[in-house]
């Protein structure tokens, strides 16, 4: 991320009746926007953090609270099922993270490769993202449903397809594709407006030098648009954490608890079984695995992120 | 050499656009089924066009006598439509600040809202359910509207935005005697009008396909959002498939429409603001 100095100037400019009258200006532009954002990111941030020490049953009855220290981790770490729906989250994670980012740069290199009908192309790839994933999910239970046309053709050819849906192995994955199918839109396109920043000079160079294709896509393009990868790699992780809205509308965490993920898991902890206090422990240590997720993509990025 | 490039070429047009169409299957065999008679759905082999299309699903819709599907067609565009513009002038205006003026301590608060942008928002749910409480907007519209507009990434993609209007502009009118609002009203806003119409854009989709918000923070069925009543209605109606695919036509029609007669807008929108972030 490029962030441009814009300090106020130090030296004889600080202090002036000029630049207080800035600084006022200033403030008033972002007050009303920060006095929002306290109340609704920063304050609750800090409610959840404080909520994870403490005892809180029912959301709404907040008395005789008491300070419990770890307690609520530590029980989220003896319960196996917590631990079994955080463990379902990095499946879906190990689905959704790599496909979306293979498939979208492929989708990406072979429209900028230059094809016929590019933007209609680019734009029907696009469309499930702005979809609604509720009525999306409405049309593949049916598509994916016992005695829908496409399992019929199959049957008919003699095979016996799995009700994908249904299935206690094939669920989560199933989830995760159709989140891919959803999002990866996305991800082309920011792919194609890096592709499309690569100076053709440096490829048509790496030619002359006798690179084949392969290795130009290996040492020229893959390395100059690394910092997009970068960005996309943390926004699809963020992303395949928070997927409650995928499951929720698909299998609702079903059959049996084969797609309850940490997402799904912390809503039914939290408004189901009104353990606002384990809920919160639980939020707590998801973002702390984000952060540390990024911490190490941030520190890895010295290795392979060329700005 | 050239003959075989474009060979090349008409089987790459013909791979991808392949993938495009199947890509989109799932929205033909929806429109395709609202028009058919829920035995006519799952029949074999499929038709693209039924022998004997019918209104009768959306009607069935419309009038179903158990939800009332026009008052959360209703809710749902008065929602998104106060989203939109509200956040419209909230976040130009903040990040007008942010790129235009120079006061003290502007990158400190730029920095943490920047790290605010990394927070999941799944870790907010709960502590935002009693801050609604408190304020005594939760279940109405508000609980949905509210925390939308404080949304980080459009402040930091409309600041870079302003930022890259030159101010050399601004500079002329400052010297006019124009004040920072005037600067922001009559000059900024008016030639930031893309971003501004691609952040309109993407907070109609977000809000307008919104599920977690009004399944937790809303709970009289009156003021229920279209995501939420699609799947009551569709879990209600199992085996009425020409129903259910109405339904989910008359929630996905809009957005679909909106991003075929924009797409512009969302596609570039989205490239510009994430290569240069």
């Amino acid at each position: 991320m490029k962030m441009e100095k814009t300090s106020a100037p130090k030296g004889r400019t600080n202090g002036s009746k000029e630049q207080k009258k800035e600084n006022r200006y200033g403030w008033l532009f972002i007050s009303p926007y920060l006095i929002f954002f306290t109340i609704f990111t920063g304050i609750p941030f800090l409610i959840a953090i404080v909520m994870s020490f403490l005892n809180v049953k029912y959301i709404t009855r907040l008395d005789n609270l008491k300070f419990v220290g770890f307690q609520n981790f530590i029980k989220i770490f003896k319960n196996k099922e917590i631990i079994a729906s955080l463990l379902r989250t990095f499946q879906y994670s190990l689905v959704y993270v790599p496909l979306i980012m293979v498939v979208g740069f492929a989708l990406a290199f072979i429209l900028n490769k230059g094809v016929f009908l590019k933007n209609t192309t680019r734009s029907l790839v696009f469309m499930p993202y702005v979809s609604n994933m509720v009525a999306v999910a409405v049309i593949f239970k049916v598509l994916l449903g016992n005695n829908s046309p496409i399992i019929v053709a199959l049957r008919n050819m003699g095979f016996n397809p799995p009700l994908l849906l249904q299935d206690l192995k094939l669920a989560l994955p199933t989830v995760a594709i159709i989140s891919v199918w959803k999002g990866v839109g996305l991800n082309m396109v920011v792919y194609l407006g890096a592709l499309q920043e690569v100076p053709s000079e440096l490829i048509e160079a790496a030619q002359i030098d006798g690179a084949t294709k392969w290795q130009r896509i290996r040492k020229v393009i893959i390395p100059m648009i690394s910092p997009t990868t970068f960005f996309l790699t943390i926004s699809s992780i963020i992303g395949s954490f928070q997927n409650f809205t995928c499951i929720q509308a698909l299998t609702e965490g079903g059959p049996g608890q084969a797609t309850t993920v940490m997402s799904v898991n912390i809503v039914r902890t939290a408004f189901t079984k009104f353990d606002t206090s384990l809920a919160s422990a639980m939020a707590l240590i998801m973002f702390v695995i984000v952060m540390i997720v990024t911490l190490i993509q941030w520190r890895g990025q010295k290795k392979w992120v060329n700005y | 050499m050239q003959k075989k490039n474009k060979g090349l070429k008409i089987f790459l047009t013909i791979f991808i656009l392949s993938i495009g169409l199947i890509a989109n299957f799932p929205f033909i065999f929806m429109i395709s089924s609202s028009f058919k008679v829920s035995g006519e759905v799952m029949k074999f082999p499929w038709k693209l066009i039924s022998e004997n299309p019918t209104l009768m699903n959306f009607k069935a819709l419309f009038t179903n006598g158990i939800y009332n599907f026009q008052k959360w067609y209703l809710n749902t565009i008065v929602m998104t439509g106060l989203t939109i513009l509200i956040k419209i002038f909230f976040v130009s205006f903040t990040a007008y600040g942010f790129a235009k003026i120079k006061f003290k301590g502007k990158d400190f608060i730029f920095l943490i809202l920047l790290s605010a942008m990394m927070i999941p928002s799944d870790i907010m749910i709960i502590p935002r359910y009693m801050i609604f409480k408190n304020l005594h907007i939760l279940d109405s519209m508000w609980a949905l509207i509210l925390p939308s507009c404080v949304d980080v990434y459009f402040v930091f993609l409309l600041r870079q935005s302003f930022i890259s209007i030159p101010d050399s502009i601004s500079e002329a009118a400052k010297i006019d005697g124009c004040d920072h609002f005037r600067i922001y009203w009559r000059i900024i806003f008016p030639l930031a009008k893309p971003a501004i119409a691609t952040m309109a854009l993407f907070s109609f989709t977000w809000s307008w396909n919104d599920y977690m918000g009004p399944y937790l923070y809303i709970s009289t069925m009156d003021k229920q959002m279209l995501s939420v009543g699609v799947k009551l209605f569709s879990s209600g109606m199992i085996q009425d498939y020409g129903t259910q695919m109405a339904a989910a036509t008359v929630v996905l029609l809009p957005i679909l429409i909106a991003f075929l007669f924009c797409q512009k807008f969302f596609i570039e929108g989205v490239a510009s603001s994430a290569v240069k972030g």
